[in-house]
């Protein structure tokens, strides 16, 4: 389903069937991804073309690899496509996220969970109309939950709003549409969507299209933790995947 | 409308059921599903919705019928909330869409969200929005399946309007959008075609309350039977988890 290069690699994300684990860890950001791959064993850098950063390494000997999406749905897309065609079929997004609701209502969150995405962007219509869900597997958000309670940590479970305009979000008064953000903003908030960020939509939509698994973490306290917490939720589902 | 008042169309008041409800579509499946609990009572049938009450393990639990399609589903679910409810079991029949659902060995699916393919959710939320269920009443569905020995899939069911068009899209002066949508649904893995999940997930979600989803291919006593057996799960759950 990919685009290949006559080298066999990926067009984009210049991967190649067999460089990948079929667990991947997807942060937004090219330079998150050295971060991430400290927490592998062995990890070794695999490819960085335009904004996506390749490493695989492994966990509890299996392997494991790290890519990032750059912002936005677009590149997340063409990231999971490509990943998918390699041999990737578990992807955790690792990212950071805003707040929706009120101040008080995140005092004892070290983050968000990703349950599921309202798609305010405009690459899944490219897939499949609007009225789709862009739910994450349950599985994936089960193992997360799981990881982050036994180190003692309070990530709430929630919808996130993936949105294409960063700038629409953070300071709608500049934009000519101020009116349609700021009612729409106004109806996530009331309908308890948990956190936004620009990239859950595609990952979600892609990963069940193409009868794959897939969650997010959402930080905004420690990253580190955060990456523990998505290590240990794929050490539990290697634990799974290897009994069946 | 006061929440205190006699609900004007499933004709409840608070007081009346606990939080656990079951909903088939039909208002004379609600008979049937009732047979599962122990002291049954009519207490309620108005239109489309006829509500029996009972328990299960002690506790109180109820079943109300939607009627057909998310506009009454809806009106039923916000009167449910509005008099105490807040856990939801849709325990319905449905169409198959997908390759996989036409395994002959399954005896229905239980759904994880919606394709929101009606009137209904957008004078709640925009579109974009997501129809989940909650993934702990999934859960539990699917352990009682598994308990029973019988055999649930998972899945996204596509939440229609319009049954005939569904049916005889060739009928239908809007045939072509009719079969490339459905195409669209097959190609996204949706498993099951039905008129209320979608109404039941996003108004669940908004007002902070639990809904899944049972629907059966063909034996309605076994989906019965895995839902009343998720119920008593999740009572016993919610009771461990104030204590």
């Amino acid at each position: 389903m990919a685009v290949f290069t006559k080298e066999g690699r990926a067009y984009h994300i210049q991967v190649a069937p067999g460089e990948i684990g079929r667990y991947v860890f997807l942060p937004g950001d090219p330079f998150r991804t050295d971060l991430i791959a400290s927490f592998l064993d062995d990890a070794k850098l695999v490819a960085h073309n335009r904004e996506h950063k390749t490493w695989t390494g492994y966990l509890n000997g299996q392997k494991v690899s790290v890519t990032s999406t750059g912002m936005g749905c677009p590149s997340t897309a063409i990231a999971v496509e490509e990943l998918i065609a390699c041999g990737a079929d578990t992807f955790i997004r690792i990212g950071t996220a805003g707040a929706v609701r009120d101040p008080e209502d995140y005092k004892h969150y070290d983050g968000v969970i990703v349950t599921g995405a309202v798609r305010d962007e405009g690459t899944t219509i490219h897939y499949i109309p609007a009225e789709y869900p862009a739910v994450a597997d349950r599985f994936v958000v089960d193992v997360l939950a799981k990881a982050a309670a036994a180190k003692g940590l309070h990530y709430a479970e929630g919808i996130s709003q993936s949105k294409d305009s960063f700038y629409g979000e953070v300071a709608p008064e500049t934009s000519p549409a101020q009116g349609r953000l700021e009612e729409r903003w106004q109806a996530w908030r009331r309908g308890n969507v948990m956190c936004s960020e620009m990239e859950c939509a595609a990952l979600f939509i892609v990963s069940s299209i193409r009868k794959c698994r897939a969650s997010a973490i959402m930080n905004w306290g420690d990253m580190n933790k955060t990456i523990e917490i998505a290590c240990d939720a794929v050490k539990a589902l290697m634990e799974t995947d290897n009994r069946e | 409308m006061n929440n205190d008042e006699m609900m004007y169309h499933i004709h409840l008041k608070k007081g009346d059921i606990g939080r656990y409800v079951l909903m088939p579509g039909d208002p004379f499946r609600t008979d049937l599903i009732a047979t599962y609990f122990d002291e049954p009572k009519l207490i309620a049938h108005n239109r489309e919705h006829k509500t029996w009450i009972g328990k299960l393990d002690g506790v109180p639990v109820a079943v109300t019928s939607t009627g057909m399609g998310c506009p009454s589903a809806a009106i039923c679910l916000e009167e449910l909330i509005k008099v105490g409810a807040d856990t939801f079991i849709r325990v319905g029949t449905a169409g198959r869409v997908c390759d996989a659902a036409f395994d002959t060995t399954l005896d229905g699916v239980i759904n994880t969200a919606a394709v929101r393919d009606e009137g209904t959710t957008i004078h709640y939320i925009p579109i974009e929005y997501p129809a989940i269920a909650d993934r702990h009443l999934v859960d539990a569905l699917s352990r009682a399946s598994k308990k029973l020995g019988y055999h649930y899939a998972e899945g996204i069911t596509q939440s229609k309007d319009s049954f005939y068009g569904q049916h005889e899209p060739e009928n239908m002066p809007a045939e072509h959008r009719l079969k490339e949508r459905w195409e669209a649904w097959r190609r996204g893995n949706v498993m099951t075609s039905e008129m209320e999940a979608s109404a039941l997930f996003v108004i669940s979600s908004i007002r902070g309350c639990r809904a899944a989803s049972i629907m059966s291919f063909g034996d309605m006593p076994k989906t019965i039977e895995v839902a009343v057996e998720a119920l008593r799960t999740l009572i016993r759950e919610d009771a461990e988890k104030e204590v």
